[in-house]
């Protein structure tokens, strides 16, 4: 039963995988086997076979399809004894390989014909295995190996290396265990999942292996992972690294920890360096172009929206009265596996803020000489870490604040001394990331401050009594504070764009504090990644949208009997309300404000409608039907003709058409227009 | 030197776009609309993972809306790093176009097609109007912000 319902899920992904792995591990094993001829070792080409036969492990470990596991386990055993051999292998070993490479392109290929792979034939396993002595011949003598405590279903998924790094590391107060971890959900909810207990190992030991293993588990759970450890922590704190109960501590080797002889001093120094490679490519940095990470990020898109509708499929099922409670469980560790994985795959994404801000100071000196002014940057970034996507996005507006302080904000020298300043202006920039995904950005200068006085007979406006309304009046498309445009700041993007950037594009907050002669700071906060959200999916005028659950306060029925419409007349017409819990909220029907028509023609508000904060206060948008919620990738509309308020973005919902991101609360100020200055509190003019 | 051209039709008249801007073509299954994109927007369509603004050719040369039909086609062309597609009633021929065969269009053209029109081929019999692809795609946004 597992093993269909992952087969499901995984396996297209899965056969494209293989096909082209197996692809690249013929290839390779072509090369091994015209050099072995020759009587030359191609180290390259044995690495990039093993490399290739132990991804294909992976995957097929993934999808549960055991003889293609046990397969490509001791090939890739066998290999990883060439590879520490120099890539030399003996002529008979290239038969073996490439009987197993067949009967895995076999066996993939009975998979993607929808039928079971077939167990391994007869006597493969045993050839293979045997290569690997014959492997072991050519390499350096090893000392008698001590034997493991370990089941033999689990030494058998070890390789020889890693058998051997168990036995021969232990010495001295440092002994070899097997710390038995169990998942489940609510420790997933606490932040305990493999990740965070490998994590926390690793800090107490050197990890050699982890060994998923399923089957019923301590607690009540259907996986175990055993990690198996060289270590000097006492148990008690390796149990609680591992999230405490019901994880287990076991030893791995009969010599107890203390004064026993290690076997270590007589191990051959030549032999540690040969340790498989991963081990030693652990601290490297990889450059990776960032189309390749987005194609990951889209393939396990493909896999989100695979699993939506795997959800509603079992929930069609169990409404219809079958026995789902174990696919409900599957479903609910699949969920939990793709979080997991889409938290490493942003993880690749991430850049240091401090790399993204390098070209300020650049900035800064040019400005230095074309406006004369004397100016000190300070960047205090620390090394915070932004999705590559918001970094790019960002960057521009932070320039133009910088710009704006610089070429705006701060006196000229003389202005400076005049006013007790010292003559050289500061500009900062501090970042500060926040656990609950935020960053939050600060562009403080000491220049002169914003005068709201020049800037309201600027706009044509009574003088703005707050911040919040200041701002507002400084983001007005066009507004600017300059006479005449200046060679830096005159031109390209003004506040209005800094706040699109800000407030529309990420979904962030634009935040300004100024002081007449003090200075200015801008506080900005936006998400550290905007790639993958939770959204509620609703149903409007025929066509279905999405948006930020995060950005929803309640979801409330609409009776159209107890609506209220307030006195028309006005510019804007009369507003419909609705009573919430004692106050009234405008309902602003969403079909109106996408200019869209129902097919049936039938008018007045749908039956449900989302309430979202505009500018502090709450507005009902009212929608025909809500389908549920969840996860979706958020895709950036980057194209002119489409970049338009309050909408965030798109998304497939599985159907393989774009849906819309809505951002109600931006659609609802921008295509409300007039109206909304009627509405209480959502108007443009007032002060928050 | 003669250079291909894919060749498609609006409302009955021929036009062409060199080959080497086309991305694709599409089959049209519909277009998620934008609310506030400009009227000649079809709106959204996903093309082999990206999602990509669709322009409705009728709409933007100021002919009647037609119907969608099986033989709809969406031009998919590459501007710069912009990938926009044209919605058009078919496209199914390319065409090599000596430029000999190429002339600017009449000054009527020019006028009435708000430079749209770049040139017009004579192919046989056959007019066919080379378009200005970032002409007839546009930047227009509805708050006037081309500029980044």
């Amino acid at each position: 039963m597992t093993a269909s319902v992952d087969l499901a899920d995984f396996l297209p992904a899965y056969l494209a995988e293989a096909e082209e792995l197996l692809g690249a591990a013929n290839r390779h094993l072509l090369a091994v086997e015209a050099s072995v001829r020759r009587g030359i070792p191609l180290p390259r080409a044995v690495r990039e076979l093993f490399r290739a036969l132990h991804t294909i492990k992976g995957l097929s470990a993934m999808v549960d399809v055991e003889p293609i596991v046990s397969i490509a386990h001791w090939m890739e055993t066998s290999l990883r004894h060439a590879d520490r051999a120099g890539g030399r292998l003996p002529e008979s070993s290239v038969e073996p390989l490439m009987e197993g490479l067949r009967e895995i392109e076999q066996r993939v290929r009975q998979l993607a014909a929808g039928k079971q792979a077939s167990p391994v034939p007869p006597g493969l396993l045993e050839r293979l295995e045997a290569l690997e002595a014959v492997a072991l011949g050519t390499a350096p003598a090893k000392p008698a190996p001590v034997p493991l405590e370990l089941e033999a279903t689990l030494a058998a998924r070890l390789s020889a290396a890693e058998r051997e790094q168990l036995t021969t590391g232990a010495g001295p107060g440092r002994r070899a265990v097997r710390l038995d971890f169990v998942p489940n959900a609510e420790r997933a909810a606490r932040g305990i999942t493999i990740n965070s207990v490998r994590e926390r190992v690793a800090k107490l030991g050197e990890t050699v292996k982890v060994l998923p293993l399923s089957g019923p588990a301590a607690g009540g759970g259907s996986l175990t992972f055993a990690l198996l450890l060289l270590t000097d922590a006492p148990d008690a704190a390796l149990v609680e690294a591992a999230g405490g109960e019901p994880a287990t501590v076991h030893a791995l080797t009969a010599t107890a920890p203390g004064p026993v002889p290690a076997p270590e001093p007589e191990l051959p120094p030549s032999l540690v360096e040969e340790e498989p490679e991963e081990q030693r490519r652990g601290g490297g940095t990889l450059r990776v172009e960032v189309s390749r990470l987005d194609e990951a990020l889209e393939r396990l898109a493909a896999l989100v929206v695979n699993r939506s509708r795997l959800t509603r499929a079992v929930a069609d099922l169990t409404a219809a009265g079958a026995p789902t409670r174990e696919l409900v469980a599957i479903l609910q560790e699949n969920g939990r596996q793709l979080r997991d994985m889409r938290a490493a795959i942003i993880r690749l994404r991430m850049v240091r803020v401090g790399d993204v801000l390098e070209r300020l100071p650049l900035l800064v000196r040019g400005l230095r000489r074309s406006t004369g002014k004397a100016v000190r940057l300070e960047l205090a970034v620390g090394d915070a870490e932004l999705d590559k996507a918001v970094a790019d996005r960002l960057l521009p507006a932070l320039v133009h604040l910088v710009r704006n302080a610089v070429d705006h904000a701060l006196e000229s020298p003389e202005e400076r001394r005049a006013a007790g300043k010292p003559e050289e202006g500061l500009v900062r920039l501090a970042c500060d990331a926040r656990s609950s995904g935020l960053l939050d950005i600060l562009i403080e200068d000491d220049g002169r401050g914003v005068d709201a006085r020049a800037v309201a007979a600027r706009a044509g406006m009574p003088v703005p009594q707050t911040m919040d309304a200041l701002l507002e009046v400084l983001c007005r498309p066009g507004f600017s504070t300059r006479d005449a445009a200046t060679a830096t700041s005159g031109r390209g993007m003004g506040m209005d764009i800094v706040r699109r950037i800000i407030v529309d594009q990420l979904g962030g907050e634009l935040r300004m504090e100024t002081r007449p002669g003090a200075g200015t700071a801008f506080r900005l906060r936006v998400p550290l990644t905007i790639t993958l959200l939770d959204a509620l999916v609703f149903e409007c005028a025929g066509l279905r949208y999405a948006v930020a659950v995060g950005s929803v306060e309640e979801l409330i029925e609409v009776d159209p009997a107890r609506l209220v419409r307030s006195p028309g007349g006005g510019s804007g017409g009369a507003v419909t309300l609705v009573e919430r819990r004692g106050s009234a909220v405008p309902v602003l029907a969403l079909e109106t404000l996408l200019g869209r028509q129902r097919p049936d023609g039938r008018g007045g508000p749908g039956a449900k409608a989302l309430v979202v904060r505009q500018r502090g206060e709450p507005v009902a948008f009212a929608v025909d039907r809500l389908l549920g919620q969840q996860e979706i990738v958020l895709r950036p509309l980057e194209d002119p003709l489409v970049r338009v308020p309050g909408v965030a973005g798109a998304t497939d919902l599985g159907d393989g058409r774009p849906t819309l991101v809505l951002d109600l609360a931006t659609l609802g100020a921008a295509r409300n227009g007039a109206a909304s200055s009627l509405a209480p509190g959502s108007g443009r003019e007032r002060a928050t | 030197m003669s250079v291909l051209h894919v060749v498609f039709k609006v409302d009955g008249a021929e036009y062409a776009l060199p080959a080497a801007d086309v991305l694709q073509m599409e089959s049209f299954t519909g277009a998620t609309p934008v609310p506030g994109a400009p009227a000649h927007v079809a709106g959204l369509v996903q093309v082999r993972g990206r999602v990509i603004p669709v322009v409705d050719a009728r709409t933007r040369f100021g002919l009647s809306p037609g119907q969608h039909t099986l033989d709809s086609r969406v031009v998919v062309g590459q501007l710069g790093d912009r990938t926009v597609g044209l919605l058009v009633d078919s496209a199914r021929e390319v065409l090599k176009l000596d430029p000999a065969q190429v002339r600017p269009p009449p000054p009527l053209v020019v006028e009435g097609a708000r430079g749209f029109v770049k040139a017009v081929a004579q192919v046989g019999p056959r007019l066919v109007m080379l378009i200005d692809f970032p002409r007839v795609i546009g930047e227009e946004t509805p708050d006037g912000d081309g500029k980044r």
